[in-house]
């Protein structure tokens, strides 16, 4: 099977349902598959060769999942780029990759035409009517109605086998240089088909998109939902920003199945009302890409308890490989929630840093094999296939009940004063705290900065310590402890540490605002 | 004496270990139970002690009992103080 197939069965079968249920337009299965294939017939008019890269520098709408599709029946291989992110971001990917065919809305063509990183672009297809756009001469802008008017008939089958190159996802490498991750149909398919089972995913749920396309999470919302003739309701850039939006969103367009990071819900915690006004709607919630707070799950799972809980894991290279289902929850003193058992036919183990497997309750390094594995990094199209197994980097050890417990990245270790610290444990105990929104950790200078988002004004540097002191040792208390109105975020909407990290070294408070200290009124 | 020593002493611990952050912390305030001291911290604090007030303090004036609140330390200084003075007072003529 192969991803550009899934969609068609249900032209066929039901072409009046809505495929995309669009911030701005809803396009119906039947309109989905014609659109894709004008996307193929024009891209291969326009000397797109099977195997090449097209860029989808769109919105979350139809028509960048059209574009997508589109480049998977010409052959090609879609990259999904950040609407949210600097053009010359852009052009780094677009020259790493040999983008010469890129989709985009004719603001975003602006913002790369000022930025001057249109150079190797040979074609922009714009998304809607818009320009006229100053572009370099050896680039020609496409108006939408070129695409819109093309040949919707399908067009020869340009590419046969589940192991091509299918997409690449561009992962902010710790260097900073953005690291293209190669993954197949199959890849893809293992984890699409084996998420659509576990809930009995059918052509009656309405699954939200919340993360953007460039974010392994959002291969569940377009693929799962296409496989199975569902409806992706688009929880949109402007919404995704607000908890009252957001939860608003789901009222409104009664989505039953939601996928996100932590952080997502608990805005609509915080902000959204989440906990009064509930979602009767929605019967399924994936979460993954963070830790969640207990305390936050235990509200979410109180506000909606007809929803089942899933922890899903895994690195953008193996999409998910592991998961917990959540079926209570949590004790008031469980440490933490599992990450659950293989999934998806992946296979793992922990090994230790001799490659030795180790005993129940030991932590150790998790390596995962099997079908959700990347093909490896993109390296100027060479297919480098990456060491199997394939070393997550993530610190885990496993329960005498057979579930994975989580503890860390194994980068986020430190050594303060020749102690191993894990930052994540750090954070964890953090988090603990019944006043802390959340938290990132990390060492300068071998002393450990604790960067908290207070939800309650009245809480101090000497409370936190103390809650502290009574869970970790000495040398694991934060020195350093600032308390800031809000985190720097990652474009996939996680807490940034490397930016929190660079703002607290240069002293830089307009990144970091330090909260109003309100005081308790009483003897703490 | 005794109310600069703990002000200083107070001052130094606030903005080191509670960036600047007086909320709920006093002079009985346990420095260990809180996290603030630990074997590092407490090396720094001593540096302090002794660069501040002019005082040499001996590895058996620092134990956990001594350490323990803005209270204690104040008392180590000022016995250390008096003692210096007592045997300055000795030396001089």
């Amino acid at each position: 099977m192969r991803l550009d197939r899934l969609v068609t069965p249900w032209a066929e079968r039901a072409p009046d349902r809505v495929a995309v249920d669009g911030a701005d337009e809803a396009i119906t299965y039947g309109e989905l598959d014609r659109l894709a294939n004008r996307f193929a017939r024009v891209f291969r008019a326009n000397g797109l060769k099977p195997g090449e890269r097209v860029g989808v520098h769109l919105p979350r709408s139809g028509r960048a999942i059209a574009a997508m599709l589109g480049a998977l029946r010409a052959g090609a291989v879609y990259v999904p780029l950040d609407p949210g992110s600097p053009p010359t971001r852009m052009g780094l990917i677009a020259q790493d990759c040999g983008l010469h065919h890129v989709v985009i809305s004719p603001s975003l063509l602006a913002s790369w035409a000022a930025a001057g990183v249109c150079g190797s672009i040979e074609h922009f297809f714009l998304s809607a009517t818009g320009g006229p756009i100053e572009v370099p001469a050896s680039t020609r802008t496409h108006a939408w109605s070129e695409v819109e008017s093309a040949n919707p008939a399908p067009t020869e089958p340009a590419g046969s086998s589940p192991d091509d190159l299918a997409y690449l996802l561009y992962t902010s490498g710790s260097t900073g240089v953005p690291k293209g991750v190669m993954l197949s149909h199959r890849n893809a398919l293992a984890f699409v088909d084996w998420a659509a089972d576990q809930i009995g995913l059918s052509d009656g749920d309405r699954v939200a998109s919340v993360a953007p396309f460039h974010f392994d999470l959002s291969v569940f919302d377009i693929w799962s939902s296409l496989s199975r003739g569902a409806t992706i309701v688009i929880v949109d850039e402007a919404t995704v920003v607000s908890g009252r939006r957001m939860l608003d969103r789901i009222h409104a367009k009664t989505i039953n199945v939601w996928y996100s990071v932590p952080s997502a819900l608990v805005l609509m915690l915080e902000s959204g009302g989440l906990a009064e006004r509930g979602a009767p709607s929605l019967r399924v919630v994936f979460f993954a890409g963070e830790v969640f707070a207990l305390k936050h799950l235990r509200s979410t799972m109180a506000a909606l308890p007809k929803a089942r809980f899933f922890n899903l894991f895994g690195p953008t290279e193996t999409n998910v490989c592991l998961a917990y289902e959540v079926t209570a929850p949590p004790a008031p003193d469980a440490p933490a929630i599992p990450i659950g058992r293989a999934s998806c036919g992946d296979v793992i183990s922990i090994l230790d840093p001799e490659g030795r497997v180790l005993p129940d309750g030991q932590v150790g390094e998790l390596f995962v094999d099997g079908p959700t594995v990347m093909l490896g990094y993109w390296d100027g199209g060479r297919r480098t296939a990456p060491k199997r197994p394939y070393a997550t980097g993530d610190l885990v050890s496993r329960r005498p009940d057979g579930e994975l417990m989580y503890h860390g990245r194994r980068d986020h270790m430190v050594k303060i004063h020749g102690f191993r610290v894990e930052l994540g444990e750090v954070e964890a105990a953090l988090h603990d705290h019944g006043c802390i929104q959340e938290a990132v950790v990390f060492a300068v200078e071998q002393q450990l900065v604790a960067v908290a988002v207070p939800s309650d004004p009245t809480v101090s540097v000497l409370d936190i310590k103390r809650h502290c002191a009574a869970r970790l040792p000495r040398y694991m208390i934060p020195s350093d402890v600032r308390l800031v109105e809000q985190l720097p975020r990652t474009s996939n909407g996680k807490a940034d540490r490397v930016r929190t990290k660079t703002a607290v070294i240069a002293g830089d408070a307009s990144l970091l605002r330090p909260v109003q200290r309100a005081e308790t009124g009483k003897e703490s | 004496m005794e109310a600069r020593v703990k002000a200083d002493v107070r001052q130094f611990i606030v903005s080191s270990w509670l960036s600047g952050d007086e909320r709920g912390f006093d002079e009985q305030t346990d420095l260990q139970q809180t996290g603030i001291l630990d074997s590092f911290s407490t090396l720094s604090l001593i540096a302090f002690l002794e660069d501040n007030f002019k005082v040499q303090l001996d590895p058996a004036d620092i134990n956990s009992e001594t350490f323990r609140t803005v209270n204690a330390i104040t008392g180590l200084v000022l016995a250390k103080l008096a003692r210096q003075g007592t045997a300055g007072a000795v030396e001089k003529p």
